[in-house]
């Protein structure tokens, strides 16, 4: 991917580099020829130009559940309102900075609590109504409504305050916070604007959670994204058609998306994914395992297979530190003795063999990690976190000083105990579901054999194991994974605050239970507000190296993005971002005799 | 006499493969958790008597493997080095009969090691994978089909035999649990267990849990034949001379239900080792990185196993032998039972 | 008539156990739908707990039925928490699609294991006999699962068949006589991964309930009296090695739902396989036991109907039941 390494740029060019390129973007419109409405401001996408024309076919592991961006949850539901709908400002997926959508342009008061953001003139939802600045002041009543239970309202409430928002002509609005946000305006991406007519009724009602099923008929739904409603079929498809009021074109000024129709088919399984695009029934595929990829790789015949890289997943190994409640099974209360110590911890990091775990679970396709922020992550990624080598000795010598020893049976297999003798066991759950996590505990398992720790994988499903770590809180350690929505810190607060549901090894703590979670959550809380981009990284920085100090989490591995299209589908570009292949469908075409000879 | 001698032909046969997994140590060159991270799916390497120059050797030896450059799975044999086969070696230690420390293997190579059926993705040796693994598997297998069948031949009988009541209750209770979403008991019964369950734990509780849950079937099909044999003129006659009913099941009824049960053994014990995938998935079964057949079945459902790695099939292949083996036996016994059919072979239609 | 009415309570009966304690265990096993969320950093645990409330996971469980059972009398079975919506259409639209399959599947696997069995019985102990244990054994060695993906390995490889779903995109423009084969195209792989995952079962237990009657003197004077052997081993020994093959017919027709979730997982047929698997791991709860209490209707169904066969088939047995 070809990007500015934006971290060295400075806040101030950054936001002056946005402006720049909102200028580029609004400016030629008024002198496209082939404009049949000069109050339309389209907005411009440079690149490859298509044709227009064809149809797309990609799959989905699981049924999208609904089509109503306030209740929908599942990756898959978002993946398909995410081509249905469209934001004030979108989070460019390739180079991860922000760009001017339905608003365009914004302007952020010298405090930072007032945003003034412009929407675009004749801008019309997908079944023809003009949307204008009460569908937005609708949109956001109804994701601040309690009632409505939208997943993300919480985004916008800052220390208990929500925000507010004010009309002040047609195309101009004003969002009020609070209280200064480091975020600024990356945080309207991906909140979909809602059809004020169309919703209002329901919404008076109370039946807004209800509308948006799949089953709705395709004139009774509306978006501002670049593909509508068709036809779905349980069980088997969604197909959806190009939305004729799209607001981008192209730089021939050819109105996007180049697609008529896209489809998403539902095949509940990976490896029945991988057939299906092998066969050639669909056009595209994301998430895609090592294994899989390589196998596609091998017989590259009419595909184009791309590795984008590292994303922002990133999987670890923690161990119980939870305050033990009543119900805590003594044998954990005593297993945390040795979790606690820091040295322990930091024994295992130095005896975790990740250069391994990279080769045998990824294939070569990821990358060691260090840290939480991945190398996917360029803006925020700490350089300066060091990156040790695997080392034994250094394990054993951390050990011995925390009063472990050795003792060695006559089969040459040795025990570690701790300081009152006991020998050192324990177990890790792992999903079963994912076999990258459950190989990475088989490969920890091993390394820590060879400091005498007797380890054993329990591999459990899914939701089993969630309550485990969240709730009930018995378990003496995990390996789990989780992917930033975004590259921006915040998307992680929930793992960074000791008051965080994600803060797994001690999950929603009243009070920081250690100095050093206290001071994370300084730190984090005042990159949060703070006003520049560096400012910002140095105290992100800073929180990064505590965690390292420390190994609450022990970062194992981030995998590559992995993804693959038929040589036919132009403009494909995969990001390590979600929605990894789908974020420019609005760009994607297919190429000459591809578009006639759609099957 | 024929059908003696195919029974022990058949029990010959037995007998070796389970020799070869009951005395696993001895036959499987190395320990079967061992990983050798350098040579994560390597194929299987073939056996010479002739090297690349054309030689011959007395003495069998294998081309040790060497990685391709810049691939993560694609191995060629280097032949520069020839690795001859050493037979009775030292090696890791492992416990015979789980009792006896040793260290002979029957064979192995010096410096490098030896993979008659592959690695896994770990670099495990398979053919050590499989013959510890059948320890486990065949055993938790025939122990959860002895247990299902007795359990499925006394419900089964109870409600044939006696009717009424008794066979209302027995086969609704059947069937309510043939419908129970077990998959959801057994969620909950990973919870209530404690987390670290050691293999010996673990392969009690697949017992238990098989033996549980299959007996239902058995169970309608033994009461069906029941049904049927308790109406038949040498029972009734056995009745009118006052037999009990104890020995009336014992002696005329029961002997009908062989056919069904032996049948349904030959099926269940292969069917068991598959359902410990399922408990492996809940982590109900044998734990990592303790090997069963189970398990090395399970990475078959892999599509990129299928299509890269072949020789992830060969235990599946080499199972064949065993199951066959019951199989064999199983029928030979059933036709033993009954006693005056054997004077009139070819008897009857076959 | 009174037996039926006796059938029809026991049913009754069961479907209440059946549906009570799915609710138990459902309620027993860790981790409820809602609990994903809390690995979605966006989301508060207030709105988590607010929803739980609003469906009403916090309520005991008695109420929970009671709302439940009032539910399934309006015909809704219960609400899916992921779908929104009531389970009962989301259920049977898919139910639909897996009868099409396994109904087919079925009639085939006892039309080829019938006259098979047969056969082989009839060949006890020769090279045929024997070649065809090898090849049930081998089935019984190989995961469902593998089966099935093995044959999604020929479609791609052969180009022959589609990889999967129910109809091809262009279905709706087809002819009927178009439809008809676009779908049977799509049929055949599943159907072909099913009948082979059944039919070592049904085979041998075929071949050993016709082993058994075959050698029984009132066959061999059939033979003796000149009867064809076609009509002796359909007419005669057949009937008389019906039972335990009736017994299983009855499993047969119970598992119709339940039989084939994986291939259909695996082969993206749109049935109830995809969407109960999703369910389950989800603990989408009404959806799971809509899906139970569906299946139990089946095996029930398939246990009665075994049971009147049975009466039917065996005079023997025929006799007791007047008592």
């Amino acid at each position: 991917m070809k990007t500015t390494s934006a971290n060295r740029l400075s806040r101030r060019v950054f936001s002056s580099l946005l402006f720049a390129l909102v200028a580029l973007f609004t400016q030629p419109i008024s002198a496209l020829p082939r404009q049949k409405n000069s109050k339309e401001e389209l907005l411009v996408l440079p690149g490859e130009t298509g044709r227009s024309g064809g149809r797309l076919v990609v799959s989905l592991r699981a049924e999208p559940k609904t089509l109503n961006p306030l209740i929908a949850l599942d990756v898959s539901s978002r993946e398909v309102i995410g081509v249905m709908q469209a934001d004030l400002v979108h989070i460019n997926r390739a180079t991860q900075l922000t760009e001017p959508a339905l608003a365009k342009s914004w302007k952020i008061s010298p405090d930072g609590l007032q945003y003034t953001l412009v929407l675009r003139r004749g801008l019309k939802f997908s079944d023809g109504s003009p949307l204008d600045a009460d569908d937005v002041l609708f949109t956001f009543r109804v994701y601040l409504d309690e009632k409505v239970h939208a997943p993300q309202r919480d985004l916008l409430i800052f220390d208990g305050k929500p925000i507010s928002v004010r009309k002040v002509d047609a195309q101009t609005l004003v969002f009020q916070l609070p209280k200064p946000y480091g975020v600024a305006e990356r945080m309207f991406d991906g909140w979909a604007i809602l059809s004020r007519h169309l919703l209002e009724k329901p919404y008076e009602e109370g039946k807004i959670g209800q509308v948006g099923t799949l089953t709705t008929p395709a004139k009774e739904w509306a978006g501002l994204g670049p593909f509508r409603l068709k036809e779905y079929v349980a069980g088997q498809r969604l197909v959806l058609e190009r939305n004729p009021y799209y607001w981008k074109t192209d730089t021939k000024g050819n109105r996007l998306p180049y697609l008529d129709e896209l489809v998403f088919l539902f095949v509940p399984n990976a490896d029945a994914q991988v057939l299906r695009f092998q066969s050639g029934e669909t056009d595209m595929i994301s998430r895609l395992s090592a294994e899989n990829f390589s196998v596609l790789s091998r017989d590259q015949k009419e595909y184009t297979m791309v590795d984008a890289g590292p994303g922002l997943e990133y999987n670890f190994f923690f161990f119980n530190l939870s305050d033990p409640g009543e119900k805590t099974p003594a044998e954990i209360v005593q297993k945390q003795k040795w979790f606690r110590e820091g040295k322990f911890r930091r024994a295992v990091s130095a005896a975790v063999d990740r250069e391994a775990i990279v080769r045998l679970v990824y294939q070569g396709r990821g990358t060691a990690l260090w840290g939480l922020v991945t190398p996917g992550n360029r803006r925020w990624r700490d350089e300066k976190l060091p990156h040790p080598a695997r080392s034994l000795e250094e394990a054993r010598s951390l050990l011995k000083e925390a009063g472990f020893s050795w003792d060695t049976a006559s089969n040459g297999e040795s025990t570690l105990r701790d300081s009152t003798g006991k020998p050192v066991e324990f177990s890790i759950i792992a999903q079963s579901s994912s076999s990258e996590r459950s190989k990475m505990a088989a490969v920890i398992q091993d390394d820590l054999k060879q400091l005498g720790m007797r380890v054993q994988v329990v591999p459990l499903e899914s939701r089993s194991l969630l309550d485990r770590v969240t709730q009930t809180k018995e378990y003496d350690a995990c390996v789990l994974g989780a992917a930033s929505y975004d590259a921006d810190p915040n998307s992680d607060i929930n793992v960074w605050l000791s008051s965080g549901g994600l803060h797994l090894w001690n999950p929603s703590q009243a009070h920081p239970a250690t100095p050093w979670e206290a001071e994370i959550d300084r730190l984090f809380n005042e990159q949060m507000y703070a006003r520049t981009f560096e400012q910002r990284k140095n105290l992100y920085d800073r929180a990064q190296e505590i965690l390292r100090e420390y190994q609450p989490m022990i970062f194992l591995a981030s995998p590559d993005i992995l993804a693959g299209a038929k040589k036919s589908v132009g403009n494909f570009r995969p990001a390590v971002l979600e929605p990894y292949v789908l974020w420019n469908v609005e760009q994607l075409y297919l190429k000459n005799d591809a578009v006639n000879a759609t099957r | 006499m024929r059908v003696k001698r195919a029974i022990s032909g058949w029990l010959v046969l037995l007998v070796v493969l389970h020799a070869t997994v009951i005395f696993a140590g001895f036959f499987s060159p190395y320990d079967p958790a061992e990983q050798d991270r350098k040579n994560p799916y390597l194929p299987p390497m073939r056996v010479h008597f002739v090297d690349a120059r054309g030689r011959f050797h007395a003495r069998p030896f294998v081309y040790s493997l060497r990685l391709h450059e810049g691939t993560f799975d694609q191995y060629e044999e280097d032949t520069s080095r020839p690795l001859p086969l050493k037979f009775l070696v030292r090696g890791a230690s492992y416990h015979l009969l789980g009792l006896l420390p040793a260290r002979l293997h029957l064979f192995g190579v010096q410096d490098e090691r030896i993979y008659l059926l592959g690695s896994d993705s770990y670099g495990r040796d398979q053919l050590s994978r499989f013959l510890y693994g059948g320890q486990v598997s065949l055993l938790a297998g025939l122990l959860g089909a002895g247990v299902t069948l007795l359990v499925g031949l006394c419900v089964g009988a109870v409600a044939g035999y006696f009717g009424g009541w008794r066979d209302d209750l027995l086969m609704r209770l059947a069937e309510l649990f043939l419908a129970l979403p077990w998959l959801y008991l057994l969620f909950a019964l990973r919870a209530f267990l404690p987390l670290a369950v050691s293999p010996l734990q673990a392969f009690y509780l697949i017992i238990a849990v098989l033996g549980a849950v299959g007996w239902a079937r058995p169970a309608r099909l033994v009461r069906g034949v029941v049904l049927s044999a308790k109406e038949r003129d040498f029972v009734r006659a056995a009745r009118g001379f006052g037999a009990t009913d104890a020995y009336l099941l014992r002696r005329h009824i029961l002997p009908e239900a062989s056919s069904v049960l032996l049948t349904q053994a030959a099926i269940l014990v292969p069917q068991f080792v598959l359902a410990e995938m399922t408990l492996s998935f809940l982590g109900l079964g044998v734990p990592e990185p303790v090997p069963s057949w189970g398990s090395l079945l399970s990475s078959l459902q892999q599509y990129s196993v299928l299509a890269s790695y072949w020789w992830m099939y060969l235990p599946a292949l080499i199972m064949l032998p065993f199951f066959l083996g019951y199989l064999g036996l199983g029928g030979e016994l059933q036709q033993r039972r009954e006693p005056y059919k054997i004077g009139k072979e070819p008897g009857g239609l076959r | 008539m009174r037996y039926l009415l006796r059938r029809f309570g026991h049913a009754v009966f069961l479907l209440v156990g059946v549906s009570l304690l799915a609710f138990t265990f459902t309620t027993l096993a860790p981790g409820n739908y809602f609990d994903e969320m809390r690995l979605n950093p966006q989301i508060a645990p207030e709105t988590i707990a607010a929803l739980r409330t609003q469906y009403e996971l916090d309520r005991p469980l008695p109420i929970r039925y009671a709302h439940w059972v009032s539910s399934v009398l309006h015909g809704d079975m219960g609400f899916s928490f992921a779908y929104n919506s009531p389970v009962l259409p989301l259920l049977w639209v898919r139910a639909r699609n897996t009868l099409l399959l396994t109904i087919t599947a079925m009639l085939l696997a006892w039309g080829i294991a019938l006259p098979l069995g047969i056969w082989s019985a009839e060949h006890l102990g020769r090279l045929p006999d024997r070649l065809l244990s090898l090849g049930t054994a081998a089935l019984m060695v190989i995961p469902d699962l593998a089966l099935a993906l093995g044959f999604l390995v020929i479609a791609v490889k052969s180009g022959r068949f589609p990889t999967g779903g129910m109809v091809s995109l262009h279905f709706e423009s087809l002819a009927f006589p178009g439809k008809l084969g676009d779908l049977f195209l799509h049929m055949a792989l599943p159907i072909t991964a099913l009948v082979l995952s059944v039919l070592p079962l049904l085979l041998r237990h075929v071949r050993a309930a016709l082993a058994e009657v075959l050698d029984a003197p009132f066959l061999l004077a059939a033979e003796g009296h000149g009867i064809s052997r076609r009509t002796l081993l359909y007419r005669y020994a057949l009937p008389a090695a019906a039972n335990p093959l009736i017994s299983l017919f009855g499993f047969s027709i119970g598992t119709l739902l339940s039989g084939s979730l994986l291939v259909e997982v695996v082969m993206s047929w749109p049935g109830l396989g995809p969407f109960l698997l999703e369910a389950i791991l989800a603990r989408d709860l009404y959806v799971v036991i809509g899906g139970v209490l569906l299946s139990t209707l089946f095996l029930i169904g398939g246990n009665f109907l075994a049971d009147l066969l049975l009466y039917w088939a065996d005079p023997r047995i025929r006799t007791e039941a007047s008592v």
